[in-house]
């Protein structure tokens, strides 16, 4: 294939996809569902950028949501103060602001990075995790930033293909780092730091590369945030943030791009979609859980069956789920017979959280090396399936 | 002038000193074993050339230039390699992506170029690949290059650390216990393979062995170390009548 008219095609599509998205969340003309669709755009970035530092090198920082921190607030600081007499208006400010939130992110990352990439492992999850929190009790105390209560960021701009369109570049890092040999000495320093440095990986600047494009992805996030919200306060960038954007990470596979993808819109738009649900009853909850479980220990049958060689094993269990899923409406309907159970009534609004961790739980205990493991979306791979079902068909027929 | 020089070279850890005064010269092309019984010293050795250890004392020079000190990703790129005597390959990556990491250390093309996936950075990712895939054959892995490297046998994964070490082009190889594990006909086959990495690649070896048939047949010069003290050096005839090297390692012959 010609590289530069499928690099071109490629751009443009990415460019076109990110103007449908922002197209249809405006469409929806609903401020609630755009302001979802920003944000798991926000999501993305920061689960992609830390899957470069945590999955693809392996260093164990857990404590990214402080550089979404400092791009946020120092784009912010930046707009509040200078916007007015830049004499700079609309895109062009915000994409200096993106640039300003990368380099004092991407600074924030080698302070942290350099005294302490020679830890390993828990170490230095310790230390990023109190660099964290270092961040956020500073930023709390500076009059200028606004203290606790927060900073008001104007001007605002909205531009929901924007926050796509960064997301969709710091996938293109990643799976172009991946795709080159300078990808490798990345994962050699995750799966052994003393035989890359034998291989003559030098493992320090390897390590602090990739803080240094993690924390800057990071910080462009941030930028974004500030800018589409209007307001940022400490609270919105607590440690909670940090273990959520761990968990997208960890849950769609350690190293897959996919995977952190996948895991940051679905772990984004679970919790939101839990919030429109109605009061349950305490037979229905129990029946919920009980078909969650049953769903889940199956699936991974399924999966395992369709990795094997037994396709027929793997659709029969995929009757099963189906099966099971009215089996569990129906003991939903049986259980509420039940007066204790009829009668308990709870607020999905406050079971969100329980449910959120309760699907973490059990996604961990089935499927531990996270939804894809290693593994990633490719063309080649779409290409490889679709051609499997042509010829099976082309066999059948 | 000879490869690799050790002067007395001494470390110590703690009250414990692994390796004392032990000095012996490697020239371009040798075949060059060290023995001796377990914990006698050899991998420290071996730690200390690859600068996973700075000696305490004495000294370690490479071409005439002093290696101690030199941390490992440099004494790699100046042209030693090893393999490890407990296996240590990148176990979730390919056989190919194994050696394609320390072909990169000949890397010519930015990491600007890799992020916007130039044609260049293609090229040589390419270009290192095919390298790469040619070492495979030699050591006749081609047929595995895309299997996860921890889901190979035993033998192969020895077989793979050479390769992987051979990928830095390195002058002088260290192999450490290459044999360990494998039965006769993968040894011979080893042993081979050695000959054919210093004839065909230029490239001179140093090794740690237990397999005293293999050392005898294969190295032209050997050192050996007992509790980290050097307690013979010369030919393997020499060796093998050696009357102190009988008593602290070989035993009597029967």
């Amino acid at each position: 294939m010609k590289y530069w008219p499928t690099r071109v095609v490629s751009i443009l599509a990415g460019f076109g996809v990110c103007f449908l998205i922002s197209a249809l969340a405006d469409a929806s003309g609903n401020d609630y569902t755009k302001r979802l669709v920003v944000l798991a755009g926000v999501w993305v970035i920061l689960s992609v950028s830390l899957n470069l530092i945590n999955g693809i090198t392996g260093q164990f920082s857990i404590g990214h949501a402080a550089f979404w921190q400092v791009g946020a607030y120092s784009a912010g600081i930046i707009s509040v103060q200078h916007y007015a007499n830049s004499g700079i208006t609309g895109l062009p400010w915000l994409l200096l602001m993106m640039v300003a939130g990368a380099l004092f992110a991407a600074l924030a990352g080698l302070v942290v990075g350099l005294p302490s990439l020679r830890l390993r492992g828990d170490y230095l999850a310790i230390v990023t995790l109190g660099f964290g929190e270092i961040i956020r009790i500073i930023v709390q105390n500076q009059k200028p930033l606004g203290e606790a209560y927060g900073m008001n960021v104007s001007p605002k701009f909205q531009f929901t293909w924007l926050v796509w369109l960064t997301a969709f570049a710091a996938i293109a890092i990643c799976r172009n780092l991946l795709k080159s040999a300078h990808g490798l000495p990345f994962l050699a320093v995750r799966e052994d730091e003393v035989a890359a440095s034998a291989m003559g990986v030098n493992v320090t600047r390897v390590k602090v590369t990739a803080f240094l494009i993690g924390s800057a992805l990071a910080g462009v996030a941030g930028a974004l945030f500030a800018h589409y919200e209007g307001f940022i306060s400490p609270q919105q960038f607590r440690m909670e943030q940090s273990f959520i954007i761990l968990t997208m990470v960890v849950l769609g596979g350690t190293g897959s791009i996919t995977g952190s993808v996948l895991a940051a819109v679905a772990l984004f738009y679970l919790p939101e979609k839990l919030r429109d649900m109605g009061p349950v009853t305490g037979g229905q909850l129990l029946a919920g859980a009980f078909a969650t479980v049953l769903a889940v220990y199956l699936v991974k049958r399924v999966i395992d069956h369709f990795h094997g060689a037994k396709k027929e094993a793997a659709i029969r269990h995929l009757g099963i789920v189906l099966g099971c899923m009215a089996l569990s409406f129906v003991l939903s309907i049986v259980l509420n017979q039940v007066p204790v159970l009829a009668n308990a009534r709870y607020e999905a609004e406050k079971l969100r959280m329980v449910i959120f961790s309760g699907v973490l739980i059990i996604l961990m205990l089935v499927r531990p090396q996270g939804l894809l493991g290693h593994a990633e979306f490719s063309w080649e791979w779409l290409k490889r399936v679709l051609g499997q079902r042509r010829s099976e068909a082309a066999q059948t027929s | 002038m000879s490869l690799l020089e050790l002067n007395n070279a001494t470390i110590k850890f703690g009250g414990l000193v692994a390796v004392n005064d032990v000095s012996f010269a490697v020239s371009k092309g040798d075949l060059f074993g060290l023995i001796g019984p377990n914990g006698a010293g050899k991998t420290t050795c071996f730690n200390l050339i690859t600068g996973v250890y700075k000696p305490t004392s004495g000294s370690i020079k490479f071409k005439g230039r002093e290696l101690s000190g030199t941390p490992s990703n440099k004494v790699a790129q100046l042209g030693i390699a090893r393999t490890f005597q407990n296996i240590r390959l990148f176990k979730a990556l390919s056989v190919l992506e194994n050696v394609v990491v320390a072909a990169f250390l000949r890397h010519r093309v930015g990491l600007a170029s890799a992020i916007a996936d130039l044609p260049n950075s293609i090229r040589e990712t390419q270009e290192l690949k095919d390298q790469a895939m040619a070492l495979l054959e030699v050591l006749h892995l081609d047929k595995v290059a895309h299997t996860r490297s921890c889901d190979l046998p035993y033998g192969m994964q020895r077989r793979l650390e050479i390769a992987r070490a051979m990928a830095t082009q390195p002058e002088l190889l260290l192999l450490d216990e290459p044999a360990a594990g494998m039965n006769p006909q993968e040894s011979d086959d080893l042993l081979r393979v050695v000959r054919q990495i210093r004839d065909q690649f230029n490239m001179t070896v140093l090794l740690i062995e237990h397999d005293m048939r293999f050392v005898m047949n294969l190295c032209e010069k050997i050192v050996v170390l007992d509790h980290g003290c050097e307690i013979a050096q010369g030919p393997p005839e020499a060796i093998r009548s050696n009357p102190k090297v009988i008593e602290a390692y070989l035993g009597e012959p029967v």
